[in-house]
């Protein structure tokens, strides 16, 4: 007898798109099941976001196909089984188990903090509007913006910021969350307050598909991590094999300036600490 | 030398007059914003029978003095049958012309939300009809008011050409004056000090509703 495979929370399968003839993914496959987190790192320009957003439709795949939960995303079968282009009802209800986070925030300035997270609920999932103040009010107490919640995004440091963003993606009660680059538009020392929610959010057992620069992040709380290059996936293994001990030479190349960093980080405190202990 | 008893005198006439122009320019902004944003609707539903009328529509009329389409409204459409009387002409030609540039200004003022906030609210499952009227409306209406005050100030210039199609506004109580009493500045002279009077107006009532609608 054969055990029934669980149903991948997103499925690609030969997965393409080009931008005026310019091929920026080349056909990509991957599976996230439910409860992975899945970081995709690679050189600027090897398609990483692209994937990403092809992962909700955000971008129109032009090849291979992705499924949400088994089913198929931004297309129908036609009657010869060629794909059609789904309409916008399908589209938002095939990917509405997704909620996405942007490197931008993307928040909406004239919404208050609370309103910016109460939105998709009374809009897109028909909430009744106190219901919806309570959930929106939950979410941004989990990451920690409940103090926040009359101010809006102008008055709000881009940590904040972000983690309101994080705060809508959650209330809507996603199944797998989309993370692009969520802390690469911050100041150094407002990058943390998102990692921690984040990490949070894995602890949690949040499926979480990822975009970011942060090798230390991606290896602590990432499953499995994707290398890609030039539109391709290169090489995908766990943090031990593709960021601690990477033994596939692009990576090395790849990781060498920050392991050099890392290094040097780990010599200066080592040089504090013995500076400490004499 | 400027004979004050005259300017006394004219007040009275120009104050009738100022208001004929205000309904004017009353009723072209009016009509302007609404045919204005009817035709920014057209191109938004990016279907592209519908945004040729919006291109065609904003090129002809804003590539056209202002005082061409009048003469041809006033003076050429009733031989296709239709006449209107020098207000009519003059508030729908106004309407039309003004329409183009307010449709303009709402189509730049859309362009000024960045797509990411589109793409947010798309795929959180907002409706496009939704993501108009909740994200795009609330912050490009009010980009819009300080441009639209500008160009109502404009459209109030541009309401002197009423005057010759014989509709008694300012400008044409002016040249009445001058022509019946042979007298030239004092006349012109409270015509200008009108137009700065009801500009300074516009300015006052714009920056009112830009204060009410600031979040």
């Amino acid at each position: 007898m054969n055990t029934p495979q669980p149903v991948p929370m997103l499925s690609l399968r030969g997965v393409g798109k080009s931008f005026d003839g310019h091929p920026v993914l080349a056909g990509v496959d991957l599976d996230v099941m439910q409860g992975e987190v899945v970081t995709l790192i690679g050189p600027s320009g090897s398609g990483k976001t692209t994937l990403l957003r092809c992962m909700n439709f955000l971008e129109a795949y032009d090849q291979g196909q992705v499924q949400v939960r088994g089913a198929l995303l931004g297309y129908r079968r036609g009657p010869s089984g060629q794909l059609l282009p789904e309409s916008d009802r399908v589209v938002a209800e095939v990917r509405a188990p997704l909620a996405m986070v942007f490197q931008q925030f993307n928040l909406w300035p004239h919404m208050t903090a609370l309103a910016n997270v109460m939105a998709p609920l009374t809009l897109a999932k028909g909430m009744r509007p106190d219901r919806a103040r309570k959930v929106a009010a939950d979410a941004l107490d989990r990451v920690g913006m409940a103090a926040k919640a009359d101010s809006l995004p102008a008055n709000l440091s881009g940590g904040q910021q972000q983690r309101v963003g994080i705060a809508r993606a959650l209330a809507v009660g996603p199944e797998a969350m989309l993370l692009d680059e969520p802390t690469s538009a911050l100041d150094p020392e407002l990058v943390d307050e998102v990692l921690e929610v984040i990490k949070s959010l894995s602890r949690e057992g949040m499926t979480m598909v990822m975009v970011t620069h942060e090798m230390s992040f991606a290896a602590e709380v990432s499953d499995r991590i994707v290398f890609m290059e030039k539109g391709r996936v290169v090489t995908i293994g766990t943090p031990d094999q593709i960021i601690r001990r990477p033994e596939h030479p692009r990576v090395q190349a790849f990781l060498q300036p920050w392991i050099r960093r890392s290094l040097g980080d780990t010599a200066r405190r080592d040089a504090i600490a013995a500076g400490a202990s004499q | 030398m400027i004979d004050l008893t005259l300017l006394g005198q004219l007040l009275p006439v120009f104050g009738t007059a100022a208001l004929r122009t205000v309904a004017l320019v009353a009723a072209g902004l009016a009509g302007g914003l609404a045919l204005g944003f009817l035709m920014h609707l057209l191109r938004e539903t990016r279907v592209a029978a519908l945004a040729w009328i919006y291109w065609a529509y904003t090129a002809i009329w804003r590539g056209v003095p202002f005082l061409i389409h009048l003469f041809i409204v006033y003076f050429g459409l009733p031989a296709v049958g239709i006449s209107m009387d020098p207000f009519v002409a003059a508030a729908v030609t106004l309407s039309v012309y003004g329409g183009a540039y307010f449709a303009e200004i709402f189509r730049a003022c859309w362009q000024t939300i960045p797509r990411g906030q589109i793409e947010a609210a798309r795929c959180m499952g907002l409706t496009r009809r939704q993501v108009f009227l909740r994200i795009e409306c609330p912050q490009a209406l009010r980009a819009s008011v300080p441009l639209i005050v500008n160009q109502t100030i404009l459209l109030m210039k541009e309401s002197a050409l009423a005057s010759v199609i014989t509709y008694p506004e300012l400008t044409m109580t002016a040249g009445k004056v001058v022509s019946e009493q042979f007298v030239y500045i004092e006349p012109y002279l409270l015509l200008a000090l009108s137009y700065w009077a009801l500009s300074l107006l516009i300015n006052r009532l714009g920056r009112l509703l830009a204060r009410r609608v600031a979040l």
